[in-house]
């Protein structure tokens, strides 16, 4: 072992730059890796350890009602439900509400809960964070105080039922169910004179929150649905909404997910550029001390202390790097966290976790050695004598590659393109390097023009169809609502699109389903990704994660419990959207009122340029009254939502590029460190022959080129074709099967193009080494 | 009145050796003239490579000046002197550094491009080389590590040819060779001089200082003597007598 130990550390010392140059590309990847496993491991964990420091609830779930009889009914059935364990019953007011956030506005269903009341629930508690000013105002889901929004004794302005309130920000709350826009409903605690006040408004409608925890959290779903459904046998007249444990955990980590798949796949891309590089350093270490190895051979080191030494160096090496990457990844993770925090909206600690640094640190170790040992095996073979008689020739001279009497290059391509034909361990490092930069550019590439540049394809798949206001209004006006719209010339397109209404199919997982008049009048003609919207009474779109989940095709018959009645729809085609975790289908309007009447409808409206839509939306408010349950200015809702998004993939989209130029030069440092070893002679006797430094610079920036710009090539061109499946697969989680986002070919050949040339200028500062190289330190044998 | 190529002012040169100061050359003043083959000969450490590598604009001096065809080219930066080399001079070395991965032919060539750009008549002119020296044409498209070490120091001596150098440089061409094939590469470079190529070469072995006409002898870095031969003869036996004696003279 000691004798291991001295060959490593001399063979350490002796190649300095390649070392950096490995430990750097093992440090991004452990890096990266560590992030991945503290995201996926701990950050979702983070919201199960606050759900359960505030005994949040399970299933939760406001309604329009403040009644006695209506609570007793409610707590009865609680009662004499087994899996039910805790419930809290608690005054509020519920009321759409819209308030600026974000550059944008949130619109959402609200609960305004009175603070102390708040505070001392048994299920479902909320937990004030940072200061608390303990005035009269409102306290706001620590999610709005982040960034640039809300600040303690800032004024929000909450529009609920069309009127405008104000209120003065008092403080932060956490609440994992009800604390983030992405929750399905939102909390605000009012102080107690606030609340008071606001109970003397008109368009207050006393109502009920109650929260419940379950022996099995993971029933959420199905308590939920069936709560639901009893209370509309009851109650039919009385709005619920709710929330369940699974659909949040999912919906407040988007981000999250999202970021830890990207960051896993980077790591082990870069651990894989990594890998070639070690493995090519390896082959050209023992070309490089044939004779230094023959004569330890000699003297009695066997092959397996050879190969021994050589895995010690460099898992030892990678060990020390992974280390190091991890210990930066705590560097920047508060950064990453802040990033986080602004989506999730859940208070999260940097915390050392031994178990991600232990599986970062190992595997980077492991993997690094099984590369070494695999591409260490012709140590083993080594003859001494063979070996001390100046080696194994590696050249394979059956072919002149280029000959220079006859190709049409000029010089210098001609004599780099001969570099590059005689060095097959170059090429496959750099075409791996190449590929696999390629496969970021081009995802780069997509996010930038998907969810930056145009953010409309991401905000499909997030909200399903978008328009620019919405309009939910209750069925006895509703014919009034349209020949109003018909006749308003600010009025471009409305349609029928009407969501979340309550259903169960009969395989006991609830779909959200969506009424629709005609599908062709939607947006997002790209919501139904196969198939076809339904058009008959008989016919229906469901979830494609669900679908394959249950081996449905187009065409099979599927059975939807709709207001306790079993009903027959045939599949015409599958949806896609992450709303619901992609628990969603469609129905024609007909064919979801076969089973129940709809009290009230959405309709989703396109306006002409310029109009104000906020003011529309209260000119409908004014005229119809009450009869209006909501109105929703979607565009600043995107906006609100989007800007979150776009700040996350914006430094997302720089850090990978960033990121991808480190890689880069680090893998043509070394192959450049490479060349520059095995042609040191060559160059000597080229400049000895008049060849000057840029001339040689030239030919071996040049020399990489047709391989890089091959692969970069047919990178880009297989990138394009699975971008979209493998970005599928990073939001497999949230319901996304198939992506069909817009690959822009220009934008990539642009980024091929500008990866190529940094590539060659980086190249040609790296080859610079190449006037340190004389024609009389060959000469005089130096 | 022979005409001066290369002339040398006071060159010196020294190289730090452990922190000491090491005086290869001292003071050399030195004409050297359009047609000869002139021989720098001297014991081991006596400076005669580092002259050489200095005259042919391989290395730059410490001190002192030299000019090459009127041109002074001592103070010529390294890509300068590269372009001096490419356009003036050739070179055989004592381990011929012919390029391993490229053929002969193109291990020619590659010296030839950097000057011409035409390509046939530059294959034409190889070619050409290449049967004077007599390397036959199966063998010019082998690898240098496929022939013999006689016929790499040929083909270097028609790599140093092919762009017609003002000057050819040798540094101990003979030194790695067995007998017969030196005295092969002895003969092509005479027959080269004989037309009148220039050559300066660097020799320890007396059989290939007798190819040359004129005969310097260093010793610590300073030019001890010379001695004119004049024409080379293959059996002038009064001419050998004359390096010899010049030779003993010098202390060799």
């Amino acid at each position: 072992m000691k004798k291991n130990l001295l060959l490593a550390r001399a063979n350490l010392r002796k190649a300095k730059g390649q070392t950096v140059a490995i430990v750097v590309l093992v440090l991004l990847s452990s890096l990266m890796m560590n992030l991945w496993l503290m995201l996926s491991l701990d950050y979702k964990k983070n919201f199960d350890r606050c759900h359960d420091k505030l005994n949040d609830g399970h299933v939760n779930l406001a309604a329009y009602s403040a009644d006695e009889e209506f609570r007793e009914f409610v707590t009865g059935i609680l009662k004499e439900n087994p899996d039910v364990t805790e419930v809290s019953v608690t005054d509020a007011f519920c009321a759409p509400a819209a308030f600026r956030y974000a550059g944008g506005e949130v619109s959402q269903f609200v609960v305004m809960l009175e603070k102390e009341a708040a505070l001392s629930r048994e299920v479902g508690k909320y937990e004030i964070i940072g200061e608390d000013s303990s005035g009269s105002g409102v306290y706001v889901p620590m999610l709005y105080g982040t960034g640039n929004n809300y600040a303690v004794g800032d004024t929000i302005e909450l529009t609920l039922f069309g009127k405008e309130f104000e209120y003065t920000v008092c403080g932060f709350f956490n609440s994992t169910m009800t604390g983030s826009h992405n929750c399905g409903m939102l909390s605000f605690l009012l102080s107690g004179d606030k609340f008071r006040e606001f109970s003397e408004e008109d368009c207050a409608v006393a109502s009920t929150y109650i929260s419940l925890r379950l022996k099995d959290k993971m029933q959420g779903e199905e308590i939920e649905a069936s709560l639901r459904k009893e209370i509309a046998g009851k109650f039919p007249d009385i709005t619920v909404s709710g929330n369940y444990y699974e659909d949040i955990t999912t919906s407040r980590y988007i981000s999250q997910m999202i970021c830890a798949g990207i960051t896993s796949a980077m790591a082990f891309l870069v651990l894989l550029i990594g890998l070639v590089v070690i493995a090519s350093n390896v082959v050209n270490y023992i070309q490089e001390n044939m004779q230094n190895l023959g004569a330890l051979k000699a003297v009695g080191y066997t092959g397996r202390q050879l190969v021994s030494s050589l895995i010690l160096q460099f898992s030892g090496l990678s060990a020390a790097a992974a280390a190091v990457g991890v210990a930066l990844s705590y560097c920047i993770f508060p950064a990453v966290n802040e990033m986080m925090i602004a989506q999730t909206g859940i208070p999260y600690t940097v915390r050392f976790l031994i178990v991600p640094c232990l599986i970062t640190v190992a595997f980077s170790a492991g993997i690094v050695a099984a590369a070494v040992r695999l591409s260490a095996g012709k140590m083993k073979k080594i003859e001494p004598i063979t070996a001390l008689r100046q080696g194994i020739t590696t050249h394979n001279f059956k072919k002149n590659h280029v000959p220079l009497e006859k190709t049409r290059l000029p010089l210098q391509p001609a004599l780099a393109m001969k570099t590059t034909l005689s060095g097959l361990k170059t090429n496959i490092t750099i075409c791996v390097t190449m590929l696999v930069l390629s496969l970021i550019l081009v995802f780069s590439g997509l996010m930038y023009k998907n969810m930056i540049m145009d953010m409309q394809p991401f905000i499909d798949f997030i909200a399903g169809e978008s328009a620019d206001s919405c309009i939910n209004i209750n069925t006895g006006r509703e014919k009034e609502l349209l020949s109003m719209l018909e006749g308003d010339s600010r009025v471009e397109k409305f349609y029928l699109f009407t969501n979340n209404l309550d259903a169960q199919h009969v395989g006991g997982v609830s779909l959200m389903p969506s009424a629709i008049e005609d599908g062709t009048k939607l947006n997002n003609q790209k919501l139904v990704i196969e198939g076809r919207f339904p058009e008959y009474d008989n016919e229906i779109v469901i979830a494609i994660k669900y679908a394959r989940e249950k081996g449905l095709r187009i065409g099979d018959e599927i059975t939807i419990k709709i207001g306790g009645k079993d009903n027959d729809y045939i599949i015409t085609g599958f949806s896609q959207v992450t709303n619901n975790l992609g628990k969603d289908c469609i129905l024609t309007r007909g064919g979801y009122e076969k089973a129940v009447s709809l009290q009230n409808v959405s309709y989703y409206m396109d306006l002409t340029d310029g109009t104000d839509i906020d003011a529309f939306n209260s000119e409908i408010t004014e005229r119809f009254g009450s009869d209006v349950n909501a109105t929703f200015n979607i565009l600043a809702v995107i906006e609100a939502t989007g800007n979150v998004y776009v700040s996350l993939m914006t430094i997302i989209v720089i850090a990978i590029l960033a990121l991808s130029g480190v890689v880069i030069v680090f893998v043509l440092y070394l192959l450049v460190r490479t060349l520059l070893n095995v042609k040191k002679r060559d160059y000597g006797i080229l400049k000895a022959l008049g060849f000057t430094t840029g001339q040689l610079v030239l030919q071996t920036a040049l020399s990489f080129m047709p391989s890089m710009t091959i692969s970069v090539a047919v990178g880009i061109f297989i990138s394009m074709q699975i971008v979209n499946p493998l970005t599928a697969l990073f939001l497999h989680g949230v319901g996304i099967v198939r992506c069909t986002f817009e690959v822009p070919l220009v934008f990539n050949l642009i980024a091929g193009g500008v990866l190529l040339l940094f590539a060659f200028a980086a190249a040609c500062l790296l080859s610079l080494q190449i006037r340190k190289i004389t024609p009389r330190a060959l000469l005089s044998g130096e | 009145m022979k005409e001066i190529l290369l002339k040398t002012e006071n060159l010196s040169k020294s190289f730090s050796n452990g922190g000491n100061l090491q005086h290869v050359l001292k003071n050399i003043d030195l004409e050297l003239y359009k047609g000869d083959f002139t021989v720098i000969m001297g014991a081991s450490g006596a400076g005669k490579s580092t002259l050489l590598y200095a005259l042919s604009g391989m290395d730059t001096p410490t001190i002192g000046r030299i000019t090459f065809d009127g041109k002074v080219i001592s103070d010529l930066s390294t890509d300068g002197l590269a372009l001096f080399r490419k356009a003036h001079c050739g070179f055989v070395f004592q381990q011929v550094y012919l390029i391993d991965t490229m053929s002969l032919l193109d291990n020619v060539l590659a010296a030839g491009l950097l000057v011409s750009k035409d390509k046939k008549a530059l294959t034409a002119r190889a070619e050409e080389l290449f049967e004077k020296v007599g390397i036959p044409e199966e063998t010019r498209r082998k690898f240098p590590t496929q022939i013999s070490g006689g016929e790499a120091q040929r083909a270097g001596i028609v790599r140093a040819l092919i762009n017609a150098p003002e000057i050819l440089f040798a540094d101990e061409p003979t030194g790695a060779l067995n007998s017969k094939a030196g005295l092969d590469v002895l003969d092509t470079l005479t027959g080269f001089h004989e037309q009148g190529q220039s050559v300066v070469m660097v020799t320890h072995d007396m059989r290939s200082a007798r190819r040359g006409n004129r005969i310097l002898y260093l010793k610590d870095g300073a030019v001890l003597g010379e001695c004119d031969l004049g024409k080379y003869r293959p059996d002038d036996g009064e001419r050998h007598r004359k390096l010899s004696g010049f030779l003993s003279e010098m202390g060799w």
